[in-house]
């Protein structure tokens, strides 16, 4: 399956419709992932048994979710366009093998807004 | 819908509490640097992604009524700073076509604030970044990129030229340099702290 990581090339050369592997859906039965939400892996990884029925694709993103990451990273692995990489997440999510963390909200005046803007500056003071 | 963070999923799986993560848009005209300064300060080589959008067609395209829509990829590349264990700050390059902005909520939504980038050279390909931002209420920041170190304007003449209030940080500098980009972000972070605590 690591081929098909090297392999993928330009969604306009893969070989299937990217919504093939969606079986036709083009949108997700949720629609709650945006670009940064975190997707993580079940610790412990699904069985095998628990496998059946998925695509090469989920299990790309279940492997690559063990350490957690953003929906667009996971886009980006599989060279897959995010509204269908969404898709693929959202069967996780449905099967509960994936959980998801939404992006922080900012809410204007608050406290723990300043505490957030406090943690990136120092972050970044420590590039 | 309600996301478990932490809790034990069925079956007595355990969940450790992924990191938290915001977004910060990167914008500015074709060639401006954008991949550049995302690459400079990202922790990882930046990634590239697309996605499908529906927009109506041009006039272009018309073909007598029956077709009204049509579906084009934007791309975009990003990068990521873990600032530290439970937060990530993701870099967006934001596609350069800023009439497909409107469409992309998902790109937008939810971002601290904005980096635009402009090349005193063409400054006008800033333009459309500043309209937008401006127009959705989003704070932004101002990077001139000066290429080898070349400054071949003035930072007031630069602000006049945008029309920029006198509140919007201005941050001259090469953006290939960490140290430079580093500067732009902590830029845009302080003013969102001076803009917040003055709300």
């Amino acid at each position: 399956m690591d081929d098909l990581e090297a392999d993928a090339g330009d969604p306009e050369e893969l070989s299937v419709r990217p919504y093939t592997l969606t079986q036709g859906r083009t949108a997700p039965a949720r629609d709650d992932l945006t670009l940064i939400t975190i997707v993580k892996t079940v610790d412990p990884p699904p069985g095998r048994s628990a496998l059946r029925g998925l695509q090469p694709e989920h299990h790309v993103i279940l492997r690559q979710c063990r350490g957690s990451a953003a929906v667009a990273e996971i886009s980006a692995g599989l060279n897959l366009p995010v509204s269908v990489t969404k898709i693929l997440i959202d069967d996780l999510v449905a099967r509960g093998q994936v959980t998801t963390r939404p992006p922080i909200a900012m809410a204007a005046g608050n406290e723990s807004d300043m505490n957030l803007l406090r943690a990136v500056r120092d972050g970044l003071r420590r590039l | 819908m309600v996301f478990a963070d932490s809790e034990p999923a069925a079956g007595g799986v355990h969940v450790s509490t992924p990191p938290a993560a915001v977004k910060i848009l990167v914008a500015g005209g074709f060639g401006v640097g954008k991949t550049t300064l995302v690459g400079a300060v990202s922790e990882v080589t930046p990634l590239h992604t697309e996605e499908y959008l529906t927009v109506a067609s041009e006039g272009v395209d018309d073909v007598g009524g029956v077709e009204e829509k049509t579906t084009t990829t934007v791309a975009m590349d990003f990068g990521r700073i873990t600032v530290n264990p439970q937060l990530v700050v993701y870099l967006f390059g934001t596609p350069g076509q800023e009439r497909f902005w409107f469409m992309w909520n998902d790109l937008v939504h939810g971002a601290l604030g904005a980096v635009v980038l402009a090349d005193t050279r063409r400054l006008e390909s800033s333009f459309a970044s500043i309209d937008f931002f401006e127009s959705r209420g989003i704070p932004f920041v101002i990077g001139v990129n000066c290429f080898h170190g070349q400054v071949d304007r003035g930072e007031q003449e630069v602000r006049d030229a945008l029309t920029l209030g006198p509140e919007v940080p201005l941050v001259m500098g090469d953006m290939r340099s960490k140290e430079v980009g580093r500067d732009l972000l902590l830029a845009l972070v302080e003013h969102l702290i001076t803009t917040l605590s003055t709300a």
